[in-house]
């Protein structure tokens, strides 16, 4: 049941063909897993927050840095050296005081992660390494959580968004394959562009419309302006999902 | 026989900021090994030592995965490779 305040505050996207106020209920009543608070989390957080989602748990366990502050938009110059998910926090509920913000300043491990997302409806993949990506990717398809992945290097974003059960996951996608881990390049602008396409596909899916980045990889160029879809299929032998097919 | 391949930003510092290349070849490998012909720093990107094709590279014949033995994928005149490299960054 929305209030007077929050019909007045979403009308716009109340309005929306298909949306109303039945997809603002379920907006409400939606609990969704940021992992990372840094490029991609901070977009993905502020619009899910903006939309109206009822819950939103942030976790990372890293403080701000000067040089986060060119692309992790919910950091000001202000909160280096505080923890991440305190800083995106306090922007968080001053944006939207109907969201109940969880601030979590842990790192994923294989130990907690089943913890950490117990009772979330959807897993926002805004992490900087592929290690904690593979374990979130596996504990989504474990746990049936729907896993909205995303990633960023120079001028270039990538998204998909993964079913459990259903559709390609993200080793599927990669393999298992590795990168070192390093510092890569990247401009706010990427994760800015990036992050909200997740955080689109993330309201898709709760509300309940149009058609999700489901086995289709979405490369965004920003140099040459273009968005190009790869098709991604479901690996029958796949490590992480092999497994569920057919579920 | 030409083969269109689309070449992802990550290497442009490879390839004189080229983003497309023509190459010739009728498999996956052969397109590959064209390619780093005309852009030798290309080619310990892609392989190993050994001339395998490296886990981080992913190669796709129009649009959809060549995976796995990606370089023994027929391919055929008017075919399109995009050439990607695993990224992670957040």
């Amino acid at each position: 049941m929305l209030t007077q305040a929050e019909l007045e505050r979403y009308q716009r996207q109340i309005m929306i063909h298909g949306f109303g106020e039945e997809g603002q209920a379920k907006l409400k009543r939606a609990k969704v897993f940021i992992a990372g608070a840094g490029g991609l989390g901070s977009p993905a957080a502020i619009y899910l927050a903006a939309a109206g989602v009822g819950t939103l748990r942030i976790v990372d366990h890293d403080t701000v840095e000067l040089s986060n502050l060119n692309r992790q938009v919910l950091h000001w110059d202000e909160n280096i050296g505080m923890t991440k998910t305190a800083s995106a926090a306090d922007k968080l509920r001053k944006l939207n005081p109907g969201v109940n913000i969880e601030a979590v300043a842990e790192m994923i491990t294989e130990a907690n992660i089943s913890r950490l997302v117990a009772g979330f409806d959807l897993i926002v993949d805004a992490m900087d390494n592929l290690p904690a990506r593979y374990l979130l990717n596996k504990t989504a398809l474990e746990k049936d959580i729907p896993f909205f992945h995303g990633a960023v290097h120079g001028f270039e974003g990538r998204a998909m968004t993964i079913i459990p059960g259903k559709t390609a996951c993200l080793n599927c996608l990669y393999h298992g394959a590795t990168v070192p881990e390093e510092k890569s390049p990247v401009i706010g602008v990427t994760p800015a562009v990036t992050g909200c396409i997740q955080a689109t596909e993330a309201i898709k899916y709760i509300v309940g419309l149009g058609k999700l980045l489901t086995n289709r990889l979405l490369i965004y160029d920003a140099l040459e302006m273009t968005f190009a879809e790869l098709k991604v299929n479901k690996d029958p032998n796949c490590e992480h999902c092999g497994n569920l097919s057919g579920k | 026989m030409s083969i269109e391949v689309k070449i992802a930003s990550i290497f442009l510092q490879y390839t004189n900021a080229q983003k497309v290349a023509r190459v010739k070849g009728s498999t996956v490998g052969e397109c590959l090994d064209h390619l780093v012909e005309q852009f030798p720093d290309l080619k310990p990107a892609l392989f190993d030592k050994t001339g395998r094709l490296r886990r981080h590279i992913d190669i796709y014949v129009n649009d959809e995965s060549a995976y796995p033995e990606e370089l023994a994928k027929p391919v055929k005149n008017g075919d399109k490779l995009d050439l990607l490299m695993l990224i992670a960054g957040g």
